[in-house]
């Protein structure tokens, strides 16, 4: 295998004249200095203007310079908290915001204010992670379009809760008195304290009908379980205990179900151990992150995967007169030999919404013997419970008249369902609970202003029989309500604090005694209880020959559209953070945009490029969005991610409005269900005066055919283990007298790139954490990205499979090249050179790709090539084997930039914090609360990277010089380490011989990049094992 | 005419000495020493254009004079000083003016900037309350963690809130100063918490109004300064760095806070790596190494990121 097989897209790979010109300087835009100092006077700026600008710049500087140092207040509390020391943080177990699941997480508070999510790793169960949503949604507490209380329609002024509720109270009972009934849409709530509250308010109107709404449906596995085995559920899957998982478009580590969990427990097998690791096959039709982690990835259509299903279920021994369908390379056959082989530690699963197809899914898993290992119906998933024919049928009831009005628990549905706004204005009374303008709000008679669920009390049970506990972390910063009080309220319960408690505790409280019982300041201390009960296997009511046969009729498709959620974005629900749009995509490397992507084939031949805008046809509507290229995705199908194109009123104050297209329109709901693979799919170009330009940083830098990423098969590994590290160890001369690291601490990083599945939680976690600034779209495609950590993506080619073609891929006359194995693009072109002529098939072999991730950060080199070139010494080394920083130092030569050989280093252009144009949080006094105080913002002009959270390091060894002790073994880590749901990054004190980093040194597939340049980074690597032959 | 002149002169110079004289007595709280420069600054620039002014008047008297041929008497420069000039090579002149100019105000500029530029040293600003820790700290001897007592586990020190001024002040009015009336200053306490100091009750429901120090001792966002480092670990008494407290009746910042002060003490003073387990390893090191003092700059503390990160 050679380096020169990877490359980082497709305008690398064709060496396009854009990418070679961008890429040959190190920044993307040189300074127009020939402009300035011609005297050419058809340039606008010239010498002499260059002259005035100079000289009023000397002017200004002097000017500025004699400004009087500004009074500086220091505001004592009045009465200072017994637990609050100023200075230092504190830490609740509460939950995550992001999703409504309830997902078990730690706030850091400092002063009274929640500055970052922390995973709480007491909650075994959940992984001990995070993801990048779940770590950007902490600004929508911060968000300054939140509103300031309650408000009635027409009027957007704040009310007293008293007039408010007054009013609700009038139009609940003018509805009562019609006869008409009241409607509470939830978001399929799992919270015990609002399913308490609202039975509590249905106990005072008893014509009160609850229907769950959640954007994202799972409707097929909660009807296809309800026929399985009598239980409407969505089953809790344990990936850890599967020896051999096989998905059908089922995007599990990304955005499936409860991502986060999947992804701790795949991790755990994904290391080998005594020769072995889990096998993973993926058949999709876009390329998502889990099929970018792969051991095995074919392309398919995801109109065909009940066919597929069919085929499986053959093999594994299913009788069903069908023959189903099988992919390129007979790979489902392979699949199911190895399934069978694993038994019950088999997993399958699938990402179809289609009843039928979960049916099946089923049925293959009972045959597997999977129920009770690696499914768990006993102590089942509840983060999701609501199907949308119920809402649908809500819809319809509305829409007749029959509700005199709707309490709508903050959920957006005039967003995420088409139909919803049409029905919604036929009840006369429509109150939301809300923090923000958002789609359904803005229509709304009354908004019953929530708290922020980090102001709120809240008990959830994401799975059955775990309960996580949400406190607030921060007291009210407007005049919300918590929506559970709201609806005791409105029952005519009284909500006003007492005994200097609110309500909201008490009323947690009594509903945590009642239902999950035990000690409760116990259980927010942890944040989490288990009662859990002996997981029992189901009894199956249905047979796989009538879900084959349910199938057997659905044929696929000739063109198919599907529409999937980002990892970022997710469903929208938290479009106004960010963090979560800065946050590349882990496989497109696409920010703040969605946009429609497309096979190679297809767009060569429909001559598209990148950025092409095109007008996409369904049978529910149409939507017009540039394009773009994605390798690894099935040729004629299309993608549109979800969370999108948010229509929001004119008071809501920033830039996020502009982004992308909503899809939610698009969904296929003809069948009684959301659809979210959509046949007969039309595409025709616009022509625009440009082509888009999308704010990607996959190309930002090039590989240049250097030896970064290392990989192996497990077949290798086992023979050797130093396999996939084929140079050899260079023999290094250095010019420098070595320094002696051995005494103190030597700080180092390890990351495994088998772990790492290039999630990008970390990435958010550490700009969190080191205050890194958001930039906006615009300052992505000048390539001025601040990320100090990034995920490089590289693909390469695979060799296809011998049935794709029906060729015989033979190179240079004797070696053959076994399907899936690596290939340069030149050794493919050449088996395919038969296909080339045949236009259909070309390009044909983009579809097969395989993708490596890399998080690539400062390097912390012991011979480090910045600190040599830095004229004024503002980077430097300490005698921790630390790569130093000082922002107050540097004055922006960019020098050490342009000598890294890791482009890590990020040139600060602006002062984002006080630049209103940057208005992404950061620039308000709001948004400024999330500021992490013990790291400096930096100003305009200086160059940052990543420091190893230098700030971690000298907290804790403070601490512990304080406690008079030694430092502890692991006992801190890095923003990045600690956030990483597969454990993937691990940080310590190399000097520590017991710490973790110490033993992963030794390891054998470990290797530094670019260690033949003699940089001695401190960030060691460990080669990618995939589990091939 | 001439007497005018010179009173114009005196009245210039008596500004510019009141000036300087009252900047530097009232530096902190008046002027800074930014605008007392500005005002320099502005002073030349006046002077400048009053030259130039006097030059152009000069020169239009000679246009007329040889239109209307009048004589004049020659100016005091044509009588005096020209023949001297019109001696000297005037690129030697030049350079010799220039370079002495380069010299002074070179000389001033850096001085300038290295000691003045940001340094509050004296900085003595009015507080809402006429706080005394001479009084506190020195008569009474109140140790100094009873007020500001995250000093040993916080970055900051941090100023007391007002529940632990209360806890002497609920008594002590200071009455029988004010002739049985609580001290104006106290009452400012009561009045920021609500308290009623007849009474001797807390009033119910009352809206409490934070106290708003000026900040004395403000060093840049971009230096991270730990006082539980310097009070715990490296056993310093507040003194070191805040001076005679204890004398002070208003206080002020004592030392430079600037970074050649820090390091300064960083390169003087030793850890103490017998009595903490921390130093353990570097203990040892140091007897194999014969050495009998660790100082902190032996131990790391002139690398950057220690402080600044």
């Amino acid at each position: 295998m050679s380096s020169n097989n990877y490359w980082k897209g497709v305008e690398e790979l064709d060496q396009t004249k854009e990418f070679v010109s961008s890429n040959a300087n190190e920044f993307s835009e040189g300074l127009p200095l020939d402009k300035v100092f011609s005297n050419d006077d058809s340039t606008r700026a010239n010498r002499r203007d260059f002259l005035k600008y100079f000289g009023f710049g000397l002017g200004a500087v002097t000017l500025a310079a004699c400004n009087k140092a500004p009074i500086r207040k220091a505001i004592p509390y009045t009465e200072k908290p017994d637990n609050v020391t100023p200075g230092v943080p504190l830490y609740y177990a509460s939950s995550s915001v992001s999703n409504t699941e309830g997902f078990p997480v730690i706030v850091k508070v400092r002063e009274g204010r929640p500055i970052k999510f922390e995973p709480n790793k007491e909650a075994t169960y959940f992984g001990g992670g995070l993801d990048g949503l779940g770590h950007s949604a902490i600004l929508s507490l911060y968000d300054t379009n939140r509103l300031r209380g309650p408000m009635v329609s027409g009027k957007r002024k704040p009310l007293s809760w008293e007039d408010f509720d007054k009013e609700v109270k009038q139009g609940l009972a003018k509805t009562v008195s019609l006869g008409k009934s009241i409607a509470i849409i939830t978001n399929g709530s799992n919270s015990l304290v609002t399913n308490k509250a609202i039975s509590d308010f249905k106990a005072k109107y008893n014509n009160t009908e609850v229907i769950a709404y959640e954007p994202i449906s799972y409707s097929g596995i909660l009807r296809a379980n309800t026929k399985s085995f009598g239980q409407r559920i969505i089953p809790a899957y344990n990936f850890d205990q599967a020896d051999v998982i096989v998905s059908f478009g089922a995007d599990f580590l990304g955005t499936w179900i409860s991502p986060i969990k999947f992804h701790s427990d795949y991790s755990k097998n994904r290391v080998p151990k005594e020769g072995k690791m889990s096998k993973h096959y993926q058949f999709e039709s876009l390329m998502s992150l889990t099929g970018s982690n792969a051991d095995v990835r074919v392309p398919m259509k995801m109109s065909n995967v009940g066919q597929h299903l069919i085929a499986l279920y053959r093999e594994l021994g299913g009788a069903t007169p069908h023959q189903g369908m099988e992919v390129a390379g007979n790979t489902i056959k392979v699949a199911a030999a190895e399934l069978k082989a694993a038994g019950n530690k088999g997993l399958v699963v699938c990402g179809s919404n289609n009843e039928a197809d979960q049916l099946l899914v089923n049925s293959i898993n009972m045959m597997l013997g999977s129920y009770g290992t690696c499914i768990d119906t006993t102590n089942y998933y509840k983060g999701q419970t609501a199907d949308e024919a119920d809402f649908n049928a809500f819809l319809t009831r509305a829409k007749s008249g029959n509700y005199g009005a709707v309490i709508n628990l903050d959920t957006n549905p005039l967003y995420s369902h088409p139909a919803a706004k049409e029905a919604f204005n036929a009840i006369p009374m429509r109150i939301t609970t809300a923090l923000t303008l958002d789609e359904t709000s803005v229509n709304a008679t009354h908004i019953a202003t929530n708290l922020h669920p980090l102001e709120n009390w809240d008990v959830k049970e994401p799975y059955k029989g775990r309960y996580v506990i949400a406190q607030p972390t921060i007291s009210p910063v407007f005049e919300g309500r918590s929506s559970a009080s709201s609806l005791v309220a409105w029952a005519g319960g009284d909500v006003a604090d007492k005994a200097e408690t609110t309500h909201a505790y008490n009323y947690t409280k009594q509903t945590f005694e009642a239902i999950v019982g035990g000690n409760f300041n116990k259980a927010l201390e942890i944040g989490i209880v288990e009662n859990l009960s002996a997981a029992s296997v189901p009894s199956f009511n249905i047979t796989g020959r009538a879900a084959a046969d349910a199938i057997a009729t659905k044929k696929g498709v000739d063109t198919e559209l599907i529409i999937y959620q980002k990892v970022g974005v997710r469903d929208g629900a938290f479009g106004n953070t960010p963090w979560a749009h800065e946050m590349p995509d882990p496989v497109s490397k696409v920010t703040w945009d969605n946009y429609i992507s497309i096979a190679m084939p297809d767009a060569k031949a429909q001559d598209l490029e990148t950025g092409d805008v095109v007008k996409l046809t369904t049978k529910t509507g149409t939507i017009e969005l540039p394009v773009l290229v994605q390798p690894g995705q099935t040729k004629s199908t299309y993608g549109i991610a979800l969370g999108y194109g948010r229509l929001l009123p004119e008071e809501v104050k920033n830039d996020l409005k502009d982004l992308g297209k909503n899809a939610y329109p698009l969904v296929d709901m003809t069948a009684g269900y959301s659809d979210y693979t959509i046949g007969g799919v039309k595409l025709e170009k616009v022509l625009t005066p440009y082509k888009y330009e999308f704010g990607i940083t996959q190309t930002h830098y090039s590989i240049e055919g250097r030896d970064i990423i290392r990989e192996a098969t497990l077949d290798e590994y086992n023979k050797d283990p130093r396999s996939g590290s084929y140079v050899h160890k260079p023999k290094m001369i250095s010019l420098w007298d070595d320094y002696d690291y051995s005494k103190g601490h030597h700080w180092a990083m390890a990351i495994d790139l088998n772990s790492c599945t290039g999630c990008s939680a970390c990435i958010v976690s550490c700009s969190i954490e080191n205050n890194v600034p958001i930039v906006g779209r615009d300052e992505v495609r000048r390539r001025r990205e601040m990320h100090w950590l990034r995920i490089d993506r590289y693909y390469s080619f695979e060799a296809p499979s011998q049935k794709d073609l029906s060729l015989s891929i033979v190179h240079g006359g004797e070696q053959t090249v076994e399907a899936g194995e690596q290939m340069t693009r030149e050794k493919v072109m050449e088996a395919y050179s038969a296909a080339s002529e045949d236009t259909d098939s070309a390009y044909d072999y983009y579809q097969n790709v395989r993708v490596a991730h890399q998080p690539m950060m400062c390097q912390h080199c012991d011979n480090a090539p910045c600190e040599t070139v830095c004229p004024v010494l503002a980077t430097t080394h300490s005698s921790e084997g630390l790569n130093q920083m000082t922002y107050n130092r540097c004055i922006g030569t960019k020098y050490c930039g342009n000598n890294c050989p890791y482009k890590v280093r990020r040139f600060n252009w602006f002062r984002y914090n006080e630049n209103e144009k940057f208005d992404y949080h950061f620039s308000n006094d709001l948004g400024k609360m999330v500021i992490n105080p013990d790291v400096t913002v930096r100003s305009r002009g200086v160059m940052e990277k990543c420091s190893f959270c230098v700030q971690r390091i000298q907290a804790t060894k403070l601490t512990a010089k304080r406690e008079n002790r030694k430092m502890k073994t692991d006992e801190f880590t890095t923003a990045c380490a600690q956030t990483c749901p597969s454990n993937a990054i691990v940080f310590g004190d190399l000097n520590n011989k017991e710490s973790e980093i110490a033993k992963l040194y030794a390891n054998d597939r470990s290797y530094h990049v670019l260690e033949e340049l003699g940089v001695k980074p401190s960030v060691q690597y460990m080669t990618k094992i995939r589990n091939k032959k | 005419m001439i007497k005018k002149k010179k009173q114009v002169a005196l009245a210039t110079i008596f500004t510019l000495v009141n000036t300087l004289s009252y900047s530097q007595n009232n530096m902190s709280s008046f002027y800074s020493e930014s605008t007392f420069l500005a005002l320099i600054i502005l002073s030349v620039v006046l002077a400048a254009i009053a030259a130039l002014l006097y030059g152009i008047k000069r020169h239009l008297t000679v246009l007329n004079n040889e239109k209307f041929n009048e004589q004049i008497e020659p100016s005091f420069y044509d009588a005096k000083i020209r023949p001297i000039v019109e001696k000297w090579n005037p690129t030697i002149a030049t350079l010799i003016v220039a370079g002495a100019l380069l010299v002074i105000l070179g000389g001033f500029g850096y001085k300038f900037g290295m000691d003045e530029v940001g340094v509050q040293q004296g900085y003595a600003p009015s507080q809402p309350i006429n706080f005394s820790h001479k009084i506190h700290a020195g008569q009474y001897e109140i140790d100094c963690k009873y007020c500001h007592s995250t000093v040993e586990k916080s970055k900051s020190a941090s100023i007391p809130s007002l529940n632990t001024c209360m806890n002497c002040h609920k008594y002590v009015k200071a009455a029988e100063k004010y002739n049985g009336k609580t001290s104006p200053e106290i009452q400012k306490i009561y009045n920021a918490i609500g308290y009623d100091g007849e009474n001797m009750e807390y009033i119910e429901g009352y809206e409490q109004k934070p106290i708003e120090w000026i900040r004395i001792h403000n060093l840049p966002d971009l230096a991270y300064f730990n006082h539980s480092q310097h009070v715990v670990v490296g056993k310093l008494d507040c003194q070191t760095c805040h001076g005679p407290i204890e004398e002070m009746e208003k206080v002020y910042q004592y030392s430079t806070l600037q970074m050649g002060w820090c390091i300064d003490c960083h390169r003087e003073r030793g850890i103490d790596s017998e009595n903490n387990d921390y130093y353990e390893e570097a203990h040892k090191n140091m007897i194999a190494e014969g050495k009998d003092f660790i100082s902190v700059a032996d131990n790391g503390g002139l690398e950057c990121s220690k402080c600044h990160y």
